[in-house]
């Protein structure tokens, strides 16, 4: 209490501190008058009277310090005091504060800029009520579709029947929701009036999904567990951005029919703004439809099948119960359903039975996928960025003890006259907190500016969609981390100045300028460069050997011809085509655009490579199959696809204009799907199928080499893949499989075909359906690249920024080490040394420095090449010629930067230094 | 060198020293209130240097920022009024809590001088 109270009369008395001084001086002329007139009273003279007084009085000005200790609060006062101080020495030298704060700024943008990306998707939990509290299934995801009655590992996918199984038998969870992990195309238009289809990522999820996630409207209602009958109306909920974008918050959408894919729903309500689904994905879905809809969307529905996987699961947990429990009460579900399924199970299924199990992990961020595939690069290039801040730090360290070293003699001073130890040290810290913050403040606007173009650049949006839903202004946490980030580099480059000025003696003030000893802070300063060469090694080999990396796999061999072919994108969902009229319009479209003068080949897929898209189970007719996961992907196409794409056909032959709806049904499959279900054997006349019942649905006709299409990832081998002809689709039903995207052009050898000539072409077909995009197959290949070079780029960048430093730093540490050496080097000249003996020296100290940075480089980068290599896919982590080069360029730079100085000190000239001395 | 209680010191070894000082002297200040009612800094200075018998005489300034941190704790309230001789003054009083505290410390003072006294009085026999 006494404590508190005598805080706030500090306080009090700290803001009226004019007040108080002038109430003190009172105070003492008012003793001293009244001494002096006892003094008088008792007889003395009045001059002895007053000086007697004063004498008793004591020292005034110890009093006074000791009354203004207790009046105010003094660290605060001397903090201010300081902090004032220093930014008056700052403005003084406005060259090194700007740069300063300059390389600041870059060193904490960077880092910033990817602590942004790191926390949105390493970190950052859903925007749902009670994240903790939710909990998925499964440690990975493993999307999309998975076939049978067992799984490798773990089970992380579901059916329908076995999620309706788990939900009605798991009593740990409020509530279990299912939904697809993946967010398809469908096309949009509103039933009434004239607006033209768009079309827009949905979900399907169960009724029971807003309710779990704990999600309210935003206008209207959300899905309730009733609209996900069998038998309900068919209705939608959509994306907040949708509504405000596309509809302008109309209110009359909510009620409104729209066509989804042609067939009608009734949008329901809004999703509240800033929810974008389960997980982070782009692009983020903007309908979300009910699961049982599904059938009523895509034919080829995997509702009804017990057997096919394709649901990911999230629940909330009761409060009080363990997930170790419900995680417990699962497997028995689990297990209890496979028995229910007995009958359906392949002889290889009952075999493993017994392994099969489940994992809950918590759920709160949602599907994690985007953090299973970018995690481990953001963890890369949060630890380059990381490099860089340290470089900047040793750079402005070094800076700082040059100042501080120039500040020498005020400092002894000072503390000649008694100046404390704490307020010494506390100067250089001051200034370098001071620095860096402001450095912060501008390397946050740095971070901002950045993130949003390292977004656009890694998740590029098509028009009308949304964005990656990672926001790139800073959110709190960013905030705290920059200002952090700030705080602790401050203090890191200002340790080694205060250091310094704690150990400055006082005797120094009395020596002379020249007699000084400016050698004596020369170690540290070293080291700080040998400390910047080795970080700038590593991260310069990194970024090398990952470029290299780069370009071995964008040079594969790909197995489809990469020049001389163009890819139109279409989509004639959007034009209001219906499945029926599809084959004919596939048709006038080749026809038209092989009128073009240049083109030898034409034809329409799918998708063309190296996307990927479809997959599907495979059952092959009178064959066990392999053991696990029997699928496949697929991708449909017209006749002369091969020819187009340049892949060669192995065996038997291609798709060909003898595929008609009236012959027999036929595939085409590559070697991987030939090894991975016929293993040696000869695929051709072999037949399988999609579904059970169907397992001679299809004809094998011939096989082709493998192809790379990207269906996981850049770095994944190929995978088993099949064709099958357009003109045997089942144009019957309607499915979004039957919607062609892409045509394939290939030009004749050295003719070129224009976009604008591909474009009239389709204009002439039909002038309302919109062509999305034509570019190069070679564009589209790089496409897929462009994460991984962003990436690759990042890392260069930082690497050579971090030489870049570097050399500064050295260039300044040999710039001030000559200035020292003048007088010796003058001697040297005057006894007969010539230039070339004088730039050797300097520059033989310099070249030192960086032989100890690769020394201690070397083997720093052994271990960040083997940790990158654990990483990415065939990287050598031994390139000799990337470390070669790294190291050439790093000793180039430094050479050039002390170069300068060691020219310079040649031409120091004997007579000059002597007239100094 | 005079040696008395508020001189004998050094001058670098001072954070105990003037701890000491200051709570002696704050106890003497607030005592010397608590008798003779309110008093401007130098009829306090006198009072104490009286009182001590003229051992405490120098360095009276010390007195005022012990008043200061006094009155920060609320031991004792100040005003502006007239000396005797019609000048300005400051007058200082002791306040409620101010006499609590002079009791409680007067008391552990007192408690302490008698500890102290009675080892000064121990001989070795009487331990026997």
């Amino acid at each position: 209490m006494r404590l508190i109270r005598r805080f706030l009369g500090r306080l009090t008395s700290w803001a009226t501190t004019r007040q108080y001084e002038e109430r003190l001086r009172a105070e003492i002329e008012e003793h001293l008058a009244l001494q002096t007139a006892e003094n008088i009273r008792a007889g003395l003279t009045c001059a002895e009277a007053r000086r007697q007084a004063a004498l008793k009085f004591g020292g005034v000005e110890p009093m006074k310090e000791m009354y203004q200790e207790l009046r105010g609060l003094p660290l605060l006062e001397a903090l201010v005091q300081d902090t004032r101080h220093a930014l008056r020495r700052l403005r003084m030298a406005p060259a090194f504060t700007i740069a300063t704060v300059m390389t600041l700024a870059l060193g904490i943008g960077a880092t910033t800029s990817i602590f942004t990306l790191v926390y949105a998707v390493l970190v950052k939990s859903l925007p749902v009520a009670n994240p903790a509290e939710l909990f998925r299934l499964g440690r990975e995801s493993h999307c999309c579709y998975i076939n049978g009655y067992s799984q490798e590992g773990e089970w992380s996918i579901v059916s329908y029947d076995l999620y309706k199984y788990l939900r009605d038998n798991t009593k740990g969870f409020v509530e279990l929701a299912a939904f697809q992990d993946l967010t398809p195309i469908l096309g949009v238009r509103r039933s009434e009036g004239l607006d033209t289809a768009q079309s827009y990522p949905y979900e399907f999820v169960s009724g029971n999904y807003f309710k779990m996630f704990g999600i309210g409207s935003y206008a209207g209602r959300m899905l309730t567990p009733s609209d996900d009958q069998p038998n309900a109306a068919p209705v939608a909920v959509m994306s907040y951005r949708l509504w405000q974008e596309r509809y302008g918050s109309d209110p009359s959408v909510i009620g409104a029919v729209f066509n989804l894919d042609d067939k009608p729903f009734t949008i329901v309500g809004i999703a509240p703004p800033g929810f974008f689904g389960d997980s982070l994905r782009n692009p983020p879905p903007d309908l979300f439809l009910p699961l049982n809809t599904e059938p009523y969307v895509d034919i080829e529905a995997d509702l009804s099948n017990s057997f096919e996987h394709w649901l990911e699961l999230i629940g909330r947990i009761r409060p009080s119960v363990n997930p170790a429990t419900v995680q417990a009460e699962m497997r028995v579900n689990l297990k209890q359903w496979l028995l229910a399924h007995w009958s359906e199970m392949s002889a290889d299924d009952r075999a493993r039975f017994a392994e099969q199990t489940l994992y809950l992990s918590p759920g709160g961020a949602g599907i994690t996928s985007m953090r299973e595939r970018y995690g481990r690069w953001l963890q890369i290039l949060m630890i380059a960025s990381g490099l860089v801040l340290l470089v900047v730090c040793a750079n402005i360290a070094n800076l700082m003890l040059v100042r501080g070293l120039e500040r020498r003699r005020q400092t002894s001073l000072s503390v000649a006259l008694g100046a404390r130890v704490s307020r010494v040290v506390r100067e250089p810290l001051i200034e370098s907190i001071l620095l860096s913050l402001f450095g912060g403040a501008a390397g946050l606007a740095l971070a901002f500016a950045t993130t949003r173009v390292i977004l656009q650049l890694a998740f590029p949006s098509l028009p009308g969609h949304a964005d990656v839903p990672i926001s790139s202004s800073p959110s709190m946490p960013v905030l705290l981390f920059a200002f952090i980030a700030s705080l602790v580099t401050g203090v890191a480059f200002g340790i080694a100045p205060a250091w310094m000025a704690a150990r400055i003696h006082p005797i120094e003030a009395l020596r002379g300028a020249s007699r000084s000893t400016p050698r004596a802070g020369s170690l540290p300063r070293k080291t700080l460069v040998v400390f910047q060469a080795s970080l700038s090694l590593v991260l310069l080999s990194a970024s090398g050997l990952l470029t290299v990396a780069l370009h071995q796999m964008e040079n594969q061999h790909f197995g489809f011809e990469l020049d001389g072919r163009l890819v139109a994108n279409m989509n004639p969902r959007l034009a209001g085509y219906r499945a029926d009229q599809l084959h004919l319009l596939y048709g006038r479209i080749r026809e038209t655009i092989a009128n073009i003068p240049g083109v030898s080949s034409v034809a329409l897929g799918l998708y063309s490579p190296p996307d990927s898209g479809w997959g599907s189970s495979v059952f092959v007719e009178g064959h066990p199959g392999p053991r696990i996961d029997p699928t496949s992907a697929w991708n449909r196409v017209t006749a002369a696809y091969f020819e187009a794409v340049a892949t060669p056909i192995l065996r038997g032959r291609g798709i060909s204009e003898e595929d008609t709806a009236q012959s027999p049904k036929v595939a085409v499959v590559n070697e991987a799907f030939a090894r991975k279900f016929f293993g040696s054997e000869d695929p051709i006349g072999k037949r399988f199928g999609p579904i059970p019942r169907l397992s001679s649905y299809f004809e094998i006709v011939g096989m082709v080499r493998d192809a790379r299409y990207f269906t996981h990832g850049l770095d994944q081998p190929t995978g088993p893949m099949y064709f099958t002809p357009e003109a045997q689709a089942d144009y019957a039903r309607s499915a979004g499989s039957l919607f062609l995207k892409d045509i394939v052009i290939a030009a004749k050898p050295g003719a070129s075909v224009s976009a604008t000539s591909v474009l009239q072409a389709m204009a002439s077909v039909d002038p309302n359906m919109p062509v999305i995009s034509i570019r190069t197959l070679r564009e589209q290949v790089a496409s897929q690249f462009m994460q991984p070079w962003l990436i690759a780029r990042l890392t260069s960048f930082f690497g050579i920024l971090s030489l870049l430093l570097a050399s500064i730093g050295l260039y300044g540490v040999t710039a001030y080490n000559a200035r020292c050496r003048a007088a010796e080097i003058g001697v040297r000249v005057a006894l007969g040394a010539n230039r070339g003996d004088v730039i050797r020296l300097v520059l033989r100290g310099a070249l030192a420095l960086i032989l100890w940075g690769v020394l201690i480089g070397l083997p720093l980068t052994f271990v960040s090449a083997r940790f990158l290599a654990s990483q990415l896919y065939g990287m050598n982590p031994y390139n000799p010629v990337v470390l070669l080069v790294a190291i050439v360029a790093l000793g180039v730079s430094v050479l050039v930067a002390s170069l300068v100085p060691a020219f310079r000190s040649s031409l120091i000239s004997p007579l000059d230094v002597l007239r100094a001395e | 060198m005079s040696c008395d209680i508020l001189s004998c010191e050094e001058p670098n070894r001072e954070v105990k020293e003037t701890d000491v000082r200051q709570g002696t002297l704050a106890l003497m200040a607030l005592k010397t209130l608590d008798v003779l009612g309110p008093l401007n800094g130098y009829g306090l200075a006198r009072r104490i240097e009286q009182i001590s018998g003229d051992l405490l005489t120098v360095n009276q300034g010390t007195l005022y920022p012990v008043l200061l941190k006094l009155e920060q704790e609320g031991s004792i309230a100040s005003e502006w009024g007239v000396s005797e001789n019609n000048r300005k003054a400051r007058f200082y009083r002791l306040t409620r809590t101010g006499r609590k505290q002079l009791n409680a410390e007067a008391q552990s003072w007192q408690q302490t001088a008698a500890i102290i006294a009675r080892f000064f009085a121990v001989k070795a026999e009487d331990l026997k």
